[in-house]
């Protein structure tokens, strides 16, 4: 199992743009990720709603995790994703 | 019972019976309650579909949470939500829309409310009290997490 903790670096949170890439990247992803906030349980990374409802902010730590051939590459450029702020690079990145 | 929301949702931003041709007049009527409320300044109407544009706000369940850019934060006189129902649906880029919830923020406070509708719409049964809600008091019971004895 392969595992990475980040902090969300986006200055909206986990949510509205920042988490429609972060779904996007995780479902284009070969193996299958979940994500998880410490009290909370493990949701599928690849659903809107799921990461959503974790109502992570700016700050938050996350867990991520993955299993299979890529997870580890996989799971880097989801926590690179995630640590950045996604809300800064608006204007250039769509 | 609703001080959590309280702040939030304006009852007279619940509004469970508009009517939209397409996905920009939608976003056009949840802005116009945002305005009405006193919540934002005109202006944050364009940042909404500016917003659109860039990514889509379909979340899922008939729902999509249509709010401004980082640019138009400054246009946000207070952290509020608007929640509008379109009984007769309204394409949202291929998906049909039921419900919009409008999100107005500075901050983050809007987030654990977020994180509450999520979960009702991960939840199928309350995902279509809120598509079918017609009472504005149906739609603050369920957005509203209630204490102990829940009223789901």
């Amino acid at each position: 199992m392969a595992t990475r903790t980040v902090t969300v670096g986006s200055a909206s949170g986990l949510h509205a743009r920042p988490a429609a890439l972060f779904v996007a990247a995780a479902g284009a992803a070969p193996v299958r990720v979940t994500i998880r906030t410490g009290e909370k349980r493990a949701v599928p990374a690849n659903s809107m709603l799921s990461v959503l409802s974790l109502g992570a902010k700016q700050g938050t730590e996350v867990v991520l995790e993955a299993d299979g051939e890529g997870a580890e590459a996989t799971l880097d450029s989801l926590a690179d994703l995630l640590a950045r702020d996604l809300d800064a690079e608006e204007p250039a990145d769509v | 019972m609703a001080e959590l929301t309280g702040d939030l949702l304006d009852r007279r931003a619940i509004r469970l019976a508009e009517e939209a041709a397409d996905r920009d007049e939608a976003i056009r009527r949840c802005g116009e309650a945002l305005v009405d409320t006193g919540a934002v300044h005109p202006g944050y109407v364009e940042t909404m579909l500016a917003r659109e544009r860039s990514v889509s706000t379909y979340v899922g369940e008939g729902v999509a949470i249509p709010h401004g850019t980082l640019a138009g934060k400054d246009l946000v006189h207070r952290d509020a939500l608007a929640v509008l129902r379109f009984p007769a649906g309204v394409d949202w880029g291929g998906q049909p829309v039921t419900v919009c919830v409008a999100i107005a923020a500075r901050g983050d406070g809007h987030v654990e409310l977020l994180a509450s509708l999520a979960e009702i719409l991960l939840d199928a049964d309350r995902a279509r009290a809120l598509r079918e809600a017609t009472e504005p008091e149906d739609v603050l019971a369920l957005l509203v997490p209630a204490p102990e004895d829940s009223n789901r």
